[in-house]
């Protein structure tokens, strides 16, 4: 592996290490870098100038920026499932064996064929999908689409699930800064020596902000010496946390703001354990947004030719890393700032082309360094680029009298000033304010508790910076309650800003305002002509800032070309409203540790363990992992498991945890008088040592809810609630005693997982009980009826809640025992039950008998049933106030014709019945006019050898015996079934109460 | 959005459930229909300070009247539910 | 007739495994430990009660009862505030289990055994903020959340009773969890990955901290 040599690297300098070389990969070539680098740099210092290929033209671009603003230099990052596209060039760390390639070219970067897009660019202008694929409908996802999505786009996604790991973490501080540059700096200065819990989140790896390229005196000695010493003085303050590789993206109301820090992006995975981003959610008392600003192109012709850079990005490559893009550079600037880049460029001993400036009134010291170094300074515009996707060739230059000139020149540098980072301090729908003397949007006024400062505040000089950072990080400290000694602010010297705007200069050939989504002058010139002038529209129509870089670059240069076309002024214009997240935030962030098997948390059974050692299958019921069915060997499907397991119930005896089901205690004097309330029936006269079935209403008279209530003392009631509803019902429980009825002396505690709770069913139920509870416990059923409840005493030492209540049908008990004994209680009711062939079964066997007893359970009780509809009508009593009385009793409620739970069974014994079916009176077409309800439960009845149903059906009480038509237009089934009782099963109850 | 529990401080807004206005009073025993329903359907669309029932799910269970502005999220006052806890309501 | 045995099992009794876990190449940063074997029983007051059920749990356990987000100690007991007007009581070997407790508030509180409900996890160590703030929105800064400072809050989405307890020897923090039994798992394994980056060192108690 030869890496080629470092053309482009100055001998000395910059901030990168050179005793750590790195080796990386760009379309398959091999490349030499430092640490310190990023793949940008890196690519410069090697003399790489075409970096990819626009979105829609397919056209050379080369690297524009030093920052996360890059519009261009987009490229996929790794390989494999770590690939990730539109990754930053400029903001991605080297790395020894980095992996890169560009993206959007075939067969490759150099000789793109799509790049005959651009002969066809007078189609492709504004609004040119919604003009050209408007019909016939069916063709856009054929055709248009797929065609599009080829020729344009970006990256390319994995397309495997990503193998890192990702969390998220909570923060607390009273002063929260974003950015590390002098006025961030200044502002942790000042809040962290007056006692403030601090946290600086910078999006850099490296600290410092634009210091680290523009250096500058600070007290009186190198920006670098100052960053230093203030970087020691912060570590010394134990609560001043500096997270460098974090962006802050976002702010949330009551001070609730989002950042992401990129842990581990800089090696080529995350070390064993770690994660590769994580999220934050800080909480902040206060906020100083320290920014910075985002230097802006100036729309001209060939303005996209590879080698036109930003001129604060060639410093930055240049004095940062020792990084030259060019070796003859022009200059094109209207303000002061631009010519930086001069003096850069000759410390680093490049050559100055010229200095194209559009203000008429150079001052005289940059004339005397011209005039020394030997190079022109032009007052005019620049109006073209010759060049290609080999970089620049030559500049063309409007003079301002008229004139037209030509620098030769393999790269130009462009400064259209600077617009403060407004996104912060407007993600609240806040919409910043026109500064004319910088012709940049700043921000006015911000969410609660923030503030801008510095460069993000509109103020450009390095004294100016530090002092509005410092002073906003002393107030900001203070108004959150810390008042200690803030010493001296530092201090620095302003430079002259002196801008003349200019946004637009005429010329021939394509001009780009977003580099990303290919949207030029013209375009922004054409959205207008059609009426799309105001910024939202203008926005959808040319799709400018719209592409992941969400115009950082693009978006006022855009507004400014509006304003001009449309006569209006630029404030007049506006601008779309911003949204966070500042910058692309990965879904695997924000999902954090819930994916796969953590995708969710979830609730175990106290039999979990014993019945995955059964070999159970489990289903997800909710957050509870249950036993579905318990297969033996030999069984060829689930349902020769589960009629295995419903048929040794109904001959024997079997068992089932029913441990996830809601359980409450309802404690204190007025606990009857409260379930009466919430009940339609009434359980202020259940007797102690009872149970009974409840049912519980919304308020809209629509079933909320059912379950068994016993009653363990005076003042202590036992309450369940189905699996589905425990937490909902705890709510509704908590808001009738909280809210409604304050008055009454009532407790609830949630107890579900206090107890394991089995089901205990079949007719050697009791005989199997007796094995396990003291021989002078009696089960006989005078002893203890159907619907007792009490403590009785184990052998062996527990006690236990015993109630006679069936799900099943059969003779059955539930046992409860405190959660911890749970795994010894099914373990000694498989030894008790030995004898008499006790056999666990699962959700599926419990489900089949609940449907051959009629039983409604959740398919019934979907929120649209009252109780008359589930035939329940004659529990609600008359003669009390309850949650859904009067709604309940409204006339669509109690209409006669109302679709209610009905018996079906299939004509033809041998055909599988399916839920959600559709019923329709025989003999006429199915239809929306003749619908008359619907299948809600079905299963295989083993004990009728025959699928069976419950169905939701109109006047269905009415017509049993009659015919009907299933009609199943999703499956495409369609048969014939009877309407019956719903209870097959013992309809007359003889079992369960023998 | 955070909400300064009465009992517990300030919290995260995942920590509670949204129920609704809090405005309308649940109709006594033996109100007519029409009043019910008032009760259960009608409700004003407040621009502005609105009563609202939260319920601190994921905290002490207790249910908060917070008035919050519906255009701001600007939280003004949260008080406990009358019979929150042991109150000595309508004793 | 044979013979049954009622052992008694942890909900993390399949989960947890003692010895290290996670980075081996960092000074273990968190320990996880389980307390097992402890009585909790849940004590809300009746309407009106407050101020009885307050004088007398002072003269039960010696200590007055939490009002406020706090756990406060006693020789053999714990109280836990857990909410309005209610608290947790934490101890060991029965004294004040369910059946002792109901009989000395009866005229006050309402009472539920909880202590098959919880598992109590605690965790400590010098990354136990760091990793906690992955798991908890709550800010447990050491001027924000003493020792002594309890908290009902959620865990993943789960209900937790959370309270600082007194300081390792070692100087170190250590924070209580008391999470529902059926979440106990679950969290559990959250916890691990949460820890893993940190090192961990995996115990198991007896001893209320």
């Amino acid at each position: 592996m030869v890496s080629h040599a470092q053309s482009h690297r100055l001998e000395s300098g910059g901030l990168i290490d050179r005793s750590a070389p790195l080796n990386f990969r760009f379309d398959g070539k091999t490349f030499a870098g430092f640490q310190g680098d990023t793949l940008a740099s890196a690519l410069i210092a090697n003399g790489v100038k075409l970096v990819g290929r626009s979105f829609k033209y397919h056209r050379p671009r080369g690297i524009l920026t030093s920052g996360s603003e890059e519009p261009n230099a987009l490229v996929e990052l790794r390989t494999g499932a770590r690939r990730e596209p539109n990754t930053k060039a400029t903001t991605t760390e080297l790395y020894d064996g980095l992996e890169a390639a560009s993206q959007n070219r075939w067969p490759s970067l150099r000789h793109d064929l799509m790049a005959v897009n651009q002969l066809f660019s007078p189609i492709f202008v504004a609004g040119f999908y919604y003009k050209t694929f408007m019909w016939p409908a069916k063709f856009w996802e054929a055709i248009y689409e797929p065609a599009i999505r080829r020729a344009a786009g970006l990256g390319r996604a994995a397309g495997v699930a990503d193998p890192d790991h990702y969390d998220k973490a909570w923060a607390y501080c009273d002063v929260l800064i974003a950015g590390s540059g002098p006025a961030g700096l200044g502002a942790a200065l000042a809040a962290g020596r007056s006692g403030a819990r601090v946290i600086l989140c910078e999006e850099d790896f490296a600290l410092g902000g634009r210091l680290l390229a523009d250096g500058g005196t600070i007290d009186g000695m190198p920006a670098a010496e100052w960053i230093s010493g203030t970087l020691a003085e912060l570590a010394t303050l134990p609560d001043v946390g500096i997270m460098s590789r974090t962006t802050l993206f976002g702010v949330y109301d009551g001070g609730t703001y989002g950042a992401i820090e990129r842990v581990n992006d800089h090696l080529p995975s995350p070390p064993e354990h770690q994660v590769r981003q994580r999220l934050w959610r800080i909480v902040a008392k206060r906020c100083v947004v320290a920014a910075g600003a985002i230097e802006r192109p100036i729309v001209f012709a060939g303005n996209d030719t590879p080698g036109v850079m930003m001129a604060s990005a060639v410093r930055t490559y240049v004095a940062r890393y020792a990084a030259t893009p060019t070796r003859r550079i022009a200059l094109f600037t209207n303000n002061e700032d631009g010519w930086r880049t001069v003096e850069t460029a000759l410390g680093a001993g490049l050559q100055i082309a010229a200095v194209v400036d559009a203000r008429p009134d150079v001052s005289a010291a940059h004339r005397a360094l011209a005039g020394k170094t030997g190079f022109p300074v032009l007052n005019g515009s620049v109006s073209g680029v010759d060049g290609g996707k080999d970089g620049v060739r030559k500049i063309l230059v409007a003079l301002a009298g008229g004139a037209r000139a030509e620098v030769e020149a393999d790269g130009l540098a462009v400064s259209g000033g600077w617009n403060p980072a407004v996104g912060l301090t407007s993600y609240h729908r806040g919409r910043p304010k026109w500064q004319d003397d910088i012709s940049a949007f700043v921000p006015d006024g911000a969410p609660p508790g923030m503030v801008a400062a510095g460069a993000a505040n509109g103020a450009f000089g390095l004294g100016a910076c530090l002092r509005q950072g410092f002073a906003a990080g002393a107030a900001a400290a203070q108004s959150a309650g810390h008042n200690g000694n803030t010493g001296t602010p530092p201090v620095a010297d302003d430079e002259a800003f002196l801008l003349t705007p200019l946004w637009h200069v005429a010329g021939k050939g394509k001009a780009f305002v977003d580099y990303q989504h290919d949207v030029t002058a013209s375009d922004i010139e054409l959205a207008q002509r059609e009426g799309f002038e105001s910024v939202e529209h203008l926005k959808r129509y040319t799709t400018l800032g719209m592409a992941t870089d969400q115009g950082k670059t693009s978006n006022v240069a855009g507004l400014a070309i509006m304003a001009a076309v449309s006569g209006k002024s630029i404030p007049e214009t506006g601008t779309t409203i911003y949204r966070p997240p500042y910058l692309p935030v990965a879904i695997g962030a924000f999902a954090g540790h819930h994916r796969d098997e953590n995708f969710h948390a979830t609730r175990l059974t106290p039999s979990h363990h014993w019945a995955a050692e059964q070999g159970a299958v489990f289903v997800d019921t909710g957050l509870w992992k249950r036993a579905q069915w318990y297969p033996r060997a030999g069984e060829k499907d689930w349902l020769e498991s589960v009629t295995r397991e419903v048929k040794a119930v109904r001959s024997g005896v079997g068992f089932c945890d029913v441990s996830t089901l809601g359980k409450i205690d309802v404690h204190g004097p007025d606990a009857g008088a409260f379930l009466d309330r919430v009940y339609i029936n009434t359980f202020s006269n259940l007797a102690v040592g009872k149970a009974r079935y409840g049912l519980m209403l919304r308020e809209d008279g629509m079933v909320y809810d059912d379950g068994t209530t016993s009653r363990l003392a005076e003042d202590h009631y036992f309450l369940t609630t189905t699996t589905a509803k425990a937490g909902p019902v705890m709510q509704h429980l908590e808001f009738c005693r909280q809210v409604l009825f304050p008055e009454l002396d009532v407790q609830l505690t949630s107890v579900s997982d206090q107890w394991a709770q089995f089901s205990v069913a079949g007719p050697s139920a009791r005989a199997l009980l007796k094995q396990l509870v003291e021989e002078s416990e009696d089960l006989s059923n005078e002893g203890f009826p159907f619907m007792g409840a009490r403590q009785v005493a184990l052998r062996g030492g527990i006690r236990a809640r015993l109630f006679r209540i069936s799900f099943s049908g059969e003779m059955a008990f539930e046992i409860s025992v405190p959660a911890r004994f749970g795994n010894a209680l099914v373990r000694n009711l498989m030894l008790a039950g030995k004898q008499f062939g006790a056999t666990p079964y699962g959700t599926e066997a419990l489900g089949v008998m609940r449907i051959e007893k009629g039983h409604v359970a959740g398919p019934e009780l979907n929120g649209t049933t009252t109780a008359a509809d589930l035939g329940l009508a004659k529990m609600m009593s008359t003669k009390k106030d309850f949650i859904g009385r009067v709604m309940a009793g409204r006339e669509a409620l109690a209409a006669a014709d109302r679709q209610v739970v009905v018996g079906i069974k299939p004509t033809d014994k041998t055909r599988r019945l399916r839920s959600g079916a559709h019923v329709i009176p025989k003999g006429e077409i199915p239809g929306s006019a003749n619908d008359q309800g619907y299948v809600t439960s079905v299963c295989f009845s083993p004990t009728l050898d025959q699928w069976i149903g419950l169905a939701l059906v109109e006047r269905g009480r009415e017509r049993i015996g009659e015919i009907v038509h299933a009609h199943d237009p999703l499956r495409g089934e369609s048969y014939d079934v009877e309407l019956c009782n719903p209870v097959f099963y013992d309809p007359d109850g003889g079992r369960q109460r023998g | 959005m955070r909400i300064v529990c009465p009992f517990c401080g300030e919290r995260e807004l995942g920590e509670f459930t949204y129920l609704g206005d809090a405005k309308p009073a649940r109709p006594a025993a033996g109100a007519s229909e029409d009043d019910v329903f008032d009760y259960v359907y009608l409700r004003d669309n407040i621009a502005g300070a609105m009563s609202e029932h939260w319920y601190h799910a994921g905290g002490c269970r207790a249910w908060l009247k917070v008035t919050r502005n519906t255009l701001t999220h600007e939280i003004s006052s949260v008080e406990p539910a009358a019979g929150v806890g042991a109150a000595k309501v309508g004793a | 007739m044979a013979e049954f045995s009622w052992l008694s099992r942890s909900p993390l009794e399949h989960a947890l495994v003692v010895g290290a876990h996670g980075a081996r190449d960092v000074a273990s940063g968190i320990s996880l430990t389980e307390v097992r074997n402890f009585n909790l029983i849940q004590i809300m007051a009746r309407r009106g009660k407050g101020a009885e059920l307050a004088s007398a749990a002072t003269a039960r356990f010696g200590v007055a009862a939490p009002a406020v987000p706090k756990a406060v100690s006693a020789s053999d007991v714990t109280l836990i505030w857990s909410g309005p007007d209610q608290f947790l009581v934490l101890s060991k070997s029965g004294k004040h289990a369910m059946d002792i407790l109901s009989h000395a508030f009866s005229q006050s509180a309402s009472l539920s055994d909880q202590s098959h409900a919880r598992a109590l996890i605690s965790v400590a160590g010098a990354k136990a903020r760091t990793m906690l703030a992955k798991l908890s929105s709550i800010d447990l800064h050491p001027t924000a959340f003493p020792i002594g400072a309890a908290a009902a809050t959620s865990i993943d989405h789960t209900s937790v009773n959370f309270w600082r307890g007194n300081d390792r020897p070692d100087g170190q923090p250590v924070f209580n969890v008391l999470v529902l039994a059926s979440f106990a798992e679950s969290l559990w394994r959250t916890m691990l990955d949460a820890a893993a980056e940190y090192g961990v060192d995996i115990g198991l108690s007896e001893e209320l901290g």
